[in-house]
C-alpha cells in the first residue's frame, strides 16, 4: 500500500504543474457593487504591514503560516499558529496589506525546501541544516542570514541569480492570485503590496509599497529588490514606472524612522548640501503616509527632543540605542531625524526655504508582525516573530532569542493599527484616503477620533451635524488650512474603544517655524475627563490616576471618559508662521502584554519591565500655510 | 542543440527535481535500501553537464579540466558514501533528514488540492453544509442620540429626555464621532462603532419609536429603529469567492490528513507513556 502512495502522489505532483497555467486565467477578482458614501461616516481598521512565511526573515524565525493563513486571520477566523497554538482576533479587522520582503522572497523557504545535495554553497548548506534541526538552528541561522545581508555578504545563490528572479516571479503571481481571492469590496479589502527593505549598513530605511490596483495590473511586475541601494530614489522611479505601464496607482509608507540613525528624515540631500525642492517633491509626491508605531517601538516623539512632553518616550525604549540591526549606536545628533514629530517640523524648515514640504505625511500605526498573525491586543499577543509567540519564557528573552540582538523582547510593543476614514470598504476609497491623509494611527487599541481645522467653529457646532460642517466650512485630518480670519478653530472629537479602556484627556501637538527660521513644538491639554477635579496647574493636568490590578492584569473604567469633545481655538496664534497640528488621545492606563503574561505564567519580573501604560492614538497633522 | 546543453535544460527543469525527489521519498518509504542493481556508478554526460552547471552559478566560470575530475570523484564519492549510508540505515532517527522528508511528503500531499478547481455542486454543497457562515448579515437602519457615559446620572436623565422625543421635541446629543443615523448598516459594522451588547439590543427594539436608554461599549444611547432588512438567503453567485477559499482551504487540509492516514494505517503505534 504504501508504494502506491508515494506513486500516487508523484503522478498527482507532476499533474499539479501542468494544470498551474490553466487556474491562472480563471483568477477571479471581487466585483461586488458598493456604494461610497458621500463622506467618509465611517472609520475602517487595517494592517499596512504584516509578513508571512514567503519573507526571507519570517520563515526562518520559524514562521509557517502562509498569506492566506494571515488573511483568514486578518478575517477573524480561527489559526493555528506556527507554535501550535490557537489564535484568533477579538475583532477583525477591515483591511490588510500582506507586505513580504521583496529581496530574497522565499527564499529561505526556497533553501529549506531545496534538495539538499544541489546546495553546493557552503554557507547555505549550513543555513539550511539549521534550518532542518527546528526552531532553535532557524533562528540561528535567521541571525546568521541578516547579519550577512547587513555586511553584503550573502551568498550570490541565495539573493540575485537568475533562479532567484525566476523564483520570485512565480511566487508573486500565485501572491497577487491569492490577494485578489480574499478581496470582498465592502466587507474584506486585501491589498497588493511588498516591503522594499531599504538600508545602509543596518541603518533602517525600509518602505511598505501598496498598490491601489488588482492582480491583472500589479501582476505585471516584480516586487522591486533593493538589495544594491542606499536611497529611496530607484523606488520612486519603480512607481512611477509602474504607474506609467498599467495606469494604476501605488504609494509607499516608510516605518520604523526610530531605527534609522537619523536618515529617515533628513535636512539634506542624500548627497549632501540642502534638499532641493525637486527632492521634497518627489518624496511628498511618493510617500503620503508614514508608519508611527509598531512592535518594533514608537517613533512619534523622543524626551530628549521634546522635554517638556511628559508623554514622550512611549515605546523608545532599548530602539532609541542603535540602529535597526543593532550595529551602530545611535548619536544624540541622529534623532531628529529619527521621529516624527521632529520630522514634521523640519518639512516646515525646508518649505519655508524651498517652498515644497517634504515631509507633509500623515501618519497610521501597524504591527510589523512576522507571524502571519496581526494581533496588538495586549491580552492575545503573539510577538514580532515566532521566536517570541507566547510562552512562559518570551518575557525575558532577547528580541531574537538565543542571539545577542541588543535588545530584549520586553521592549516589543503591542503596536498598532491603520485607522482610515473612508468612504466605503474598497481598495480604491481606503487608498485615496491615505493619499489625502484622511488617516490616523492607533498604539493597538480602536479610539474613534475626528479632527476638523476651520476659521469659524463655535462650540454650537458640537450640537449639530458637525461632522457635515466639519467638511462644508474646515479641512479633516490630513488638509491643509488656507490663511483665514482671526486664528485657526478645531473641532475635535474622542470616543474610546466599545470593548477598551475610557480616554484620559486630548492633547494638540502643534510645530511651527519663528521668524527667525526655528521650528517649536508645545502640546496643549484641550480637552479631559473629570475637568472641573482635574485643574491645569503650572501648564500640566493632573494625571487622570490608574485602576489597574496587578495581580489579575485588569482595569476599571471608573475613571476617564468614554467620551471627549472640543472645540479650541490655537490661544497663540501668528498668521505669519507656517505651522501643523495633530491630536493626541490617552487613554486611562491599562496593563501591557507583559502584565498579562505575568499572570497568565505566574512570572516574576524585574523592575524595569513595563507593566502599565498608556495606549495612545495619533491623527495626521493640519497644516497652516500663511497666505 | 548537444546533448550536453539537453541534459543542463533538463537537470534545471523543476519536474525533474520533483521526479528525482519523489524517488527518493519512494525509496525511503519502502523501508530498505534502493536497489543497488549491480552495484555500478555510472557519471554519464548528464551527470557532468549537471556538475559543470553548479559550478558555473557558484563561482561564474566554467570549469577546468582538472576540476571537472576533482567534482567528478566527488560525485562518486558522494554516490559511494550514500548508497552505504543508506543501507546501513544511517538515514533512520536523523532529524534533518526526517524533517525534510516529512516535508517533502507534505507538499506532494498537498499540490493536487491547491490546483485543483471545485465545480459549481460542490461549492452549493458547502454552502448548504454551512448556510449560517455565509448567511448574509441583516441589515438595520437607526438613528441614534448618544447621551455620554453610563452612569446613574445619565439614566435618569434618559427618561426625561425620551419623553420629550416620544412628544416629537428636540434633544441635544452628546458630541462622538459616531453616525446619528446609520442606513441598512449590518450587524458587524454596528457592533465595531457600538459593541456587540448594542447589536443584540437592537433586535429587541420596536421600529418607528424611540427606545432606550440602550447601553452600548460607549456608553447610553436613545434610539429609534427605522427599518430593518430580511435575512437574505445567501446564493452561490453572491459568495462564490468565500465558497472557493473555503472549498479549497478544506482540501488541502483534507489531503494532508487523508495521505497521512493512509499511510498511518500501515503502522502499528505503541506509545508507551513513562509511568507516574
Amino acid at each position: 500500500m504504501r508504494k502506491t502512495i508515494a506513486i500516487t502522489a508523484l503522478l498527482l505532483a507532476s499533474s499539479a504543474l501542468l494544470s498551474g497555467c490553466e487556474q491562472l486565467k480563471k483568477a477571479t477578482g471581487g466585483s461586488a457593487e458598493v456604494k461610497d458614501t458621500a463622506y467618509p461616516e465611517q472609520v475602517f481598521w487595517g494592517d499596512t504591514h504584516l509578513h508571512t512565511s514567503n519573507s526571507v526573515d519570517a520563515f526562518g524565525f520559524g514562521t509557517r503560516l502562509d498569506s492566506e493563513a494571515a488573511l483568514r486571520f486578518a478575517k477573524g477566523e480561527e489559526v493555528t499558529a506556527s507554535t501550535g497554538i490557537k489564535a484568533k482576533l477579538n475583532r477583525p479587522l477591515d483591511f490588510l496589506v500582506i507586505t513580504d520582503h521583496s529581496e530574497g522572497i522565499g527564499a529561505t523557504k526556497a533553501l529549506y525546501e531545496a534538495p539538499r545535495m544541489l546546495i553546493s554553497d557552503p554557507t547555505l548548506l549550513r543555513w539550511h541544516d539549521l534550518m532542518h534541526e527546528g526552531p532553535k538552528g532557524s533562528l540561528q541561522a535567521t541571525a546568521e542570514i541578516l547579519a550577512a545581508r547587513a555586511s553584503n555578504k550573502v551568498p550570490a545563490a541565495l539573493n540575485d541569480e537568475k533562479a532567484a528572479v525566476e523564483r520570485t516571479r512565480k511566487l508573486w503571481a500565485e501572491h497577487v492570485k491569492i490577494i485578489d481571492r480574499y478581496n470582498e469590496p465592502g466587507k474584506f479589502t486585501a491589498f497588493q503590496g511588498f516591503e522594499y527593505t531599504l538600508m545602509q549598513t543596518g541603518n533602517n530605511l525600509h518602505r511598505n509599497v501598496i498598490f491601489r490596483d488588482g492582480a491583472d495590473k500589479v501582476g505585471t511586475m516584480d516586487p522591486l529588490d533593493p538589495s544594491e541601494e542606499s536611497w529611496p530614489d530607484k523606488l520612486w522611479d519603480y512607481m512611477d514606472a509602474y504607474e506609467k505601464k498599467t495606469g494604476g496607482k501605488v504609494l509607499a509608507i516608510p516605518h520604523n524612522a526610530n531605527v534609522s540613525n537619523g536618515l529617515m528624515f533628513m535636512l539634506t540631500e542624500p548627497s549632501g548640501g540642502p534638499m532641493s525642492a525637486e527632492h521634497a517633491r518627489r518624496r511628498a509626491a511618493h510617500e503620503p503616509v508614514v508608519e508611527i508605531t509598531q512592535i518594533k517601538g514608537d517613533s512619534e516623539a523622543h524626551p530628549f527632543l521634546s522635554p517638556n512632553d511628559e508623554f514622550a518616550g512611549y515605546g523608545t525604549a532599548g530602539w532609541e540605542l542603535f540602529n535597526l540591526l543593532g550595529n551602530i549606536p545611535t548619536k544624540k545628533e541622529d534623532l531628529p531625524g529619527s521621529y516624527v514629530r521632529e520630522a514634521l517640523k523640519r518639512g516646515l524648515l525646508i518649505e519655508q526655504r524651498t517652498g515644497v514640504n517634504p515631509y507633509k505625511f500623515g501618519v497610521i500605526g501597524s504591527t510589523d508582525s512576522h507571524t502571519s498573525l496581526t494581533t496588538t491586543e495586549e491580552n492575545n499577543f503573539f510577538g514580532k516573530h515566532t521566536g517570541v509567540e507566547p510562552s512562559a519564557e518570551r518575557a525575558t528573552a532577547g528580541f531574537v532569542p538565543g542571539v545577542n540582538s541588543g535588545r530584549m523582547n520586553w521592549q516589543s510593543l503591542a503596536s498598532g493599527y491603520a485607522a482610515v476614514w473612508a468612504t466605503s470598504n474598497t481598495r480604491a476609497a481606503i487608498f485615496d484616503a491615505m493619499m489625502r491623509r484622511e488617516v490616523y494611527a492607533t498604539t493597538g487599541t480602536r479610539m474613534t477620533v475626528r479632527v476638523f481645522g476651520g476659521w469659524d467653529f463655535s462650540a454650537d457646532d458640537l450640537k449639530g451635524n458637525w461632522v457635515k460642517a466639519g467638511y462644508a466650512r474646515g479641512v479633516p485630518m490630513g488638509g491643509e488650512l488656507k490663511a483665514g480670519k482671526g486664528a485657526p478653530r478645531f473641532v475635535i472629537s474622542a470616543l474610546k474603544d466599545p470593548i477598551g479602556a475610557n480616554l484620559d484627556r486630548v492633547q494638540v501637538v502643534k510645530g511651527w517655524v519663528d521668524k527667525a527660521g526655528k521650528a517649536h513644538e508645545k502640546v496643549f491639554d484641550v480637552v479631559w475627563s473629570d475637568m472641573a477635579k482635574r485643574k491645569a496647574s503650572g501648564g500640566k493636568v493632573a494625571p487622570v490616576g490608574d485602576t489597574i490590578d496587578l495581580a489579575t492584569a485588569t482595569y476599571q473604567n471608573t475613571i476617564g471618559a468614554p467620551s471627549l469633545a472640543t472645540v479650541w481655538t490655537d490661544p497663540e496664534f501668528d498668521p505669519s508662521a507656517r505651522a501643523f497640528y495633530y491630536v493626541r488621545v490617552l487613554e486611562i492606563p491599562t496593563p501591557t502584554w507583559l502584565a498579562y503574561d505575568m499572570v497568565k505564567y505566574k512570572l516574576k519580573l524585574g523592575a524595569e519591565i513595563p507593566l502599565k501604560q498608556q495606549e495612545r492614538a495619533y491623527t495626521s497633522p493640519i497644516w497652516y500655510n500663511p497666505a | 542543440m548537444t546533448i550536453k546543453e539537453i541534459g543542463r535544460r533538463w537537470l534545471k527543469e523543476p519536474l525533474v527535481h520533483f521526479l528525482i525527489a519523489g524517488a527518493l521519498v519512494f525509496w525511503l518509504l519502502s523501508g530498505r535500501a534502493p536497489d543497488l542493481g549491480e552495484r555500478r556508478i555510472v557519471v554519464d554526460e548528464m551527470v557532468v553537464s549537471g556538475l559543470v552547471q553548479r559550478f558555473y552559478d557558484s563561482f561564474r566560470r566554467p570549469p577546468s579540466q582538472d576540476e571537472i575530475d576533482g567534482m567528478i570523484r566527488d560525485y562518486v564519492r558522494d554516490q559511494v558514501y550514500y548508497r552505504e549510508a543508506l543501507s546501513l540505515g544511517l538515514d533512520q532517527n536523523d532529524e534533518v533528514v526526517i524533517k525534510r522528508m516529512r516535508r517533502k511528503m507534505e507538499a506532494l500531499a498537498v499540490a493536487d488540492a491547491e490546483a485543483r478547481n471545485p465545480s459549481d455542486a460542490q461549492l452549493q454543497a458547502l454552502l448548504d453544509k454551512n448556510p449560517a457562515n455565509y448567511a448574509i448579515d441583516p441589515r438595520t437602519s437607526f438613528e441614534q442620540i448618544y447621551l455620554g457615559a453610563d452612569n446613574p446620572e445619565n439614566r435618569l436623565l434618559a427618561d426625561a429626555r425620551l419623553a420629550v422625543l416620544r412628544k416629537g421635541g428636540q434633544i441635544e446629543a452628546v458630541p462622538a464621532p459616531i453616525p446619528a443615523q446609520l442606513q441598512n448598516a449590518p450587524a458587524a459594522d454596528i457592533s465595531a462603532t457600538f459593541g456587540d451588547e448594542f447589536t443584540l439590543a437592537l433586535r429587541d427594539l420596536p421600529q418607528g419609536q424611540w427606545s432606550g436608554p440602550v447601553p452600548s461599549g460607549v456608553g447610553l444611547h436613545l434610539v429609534r429603529v427605522t427599518g430593518r432588512s430580511t435575512p437574505e438567503k445567501p446564493s452561490l453567485t453572491s459568495v462564490r469567492q468565500r465558497l472557493e477559499n473555503d472549498w479549497r482551504a478544506a482540501e488541502i487540509g483534507k489531503a494532508q490528513e487523508k495521505a497521512y492516514a493512509d499511510m498511518l494505517e500501515g503502522y502499528d503505534v505503541v506509545i508507551e507513556k513513562p509511568k507516574g
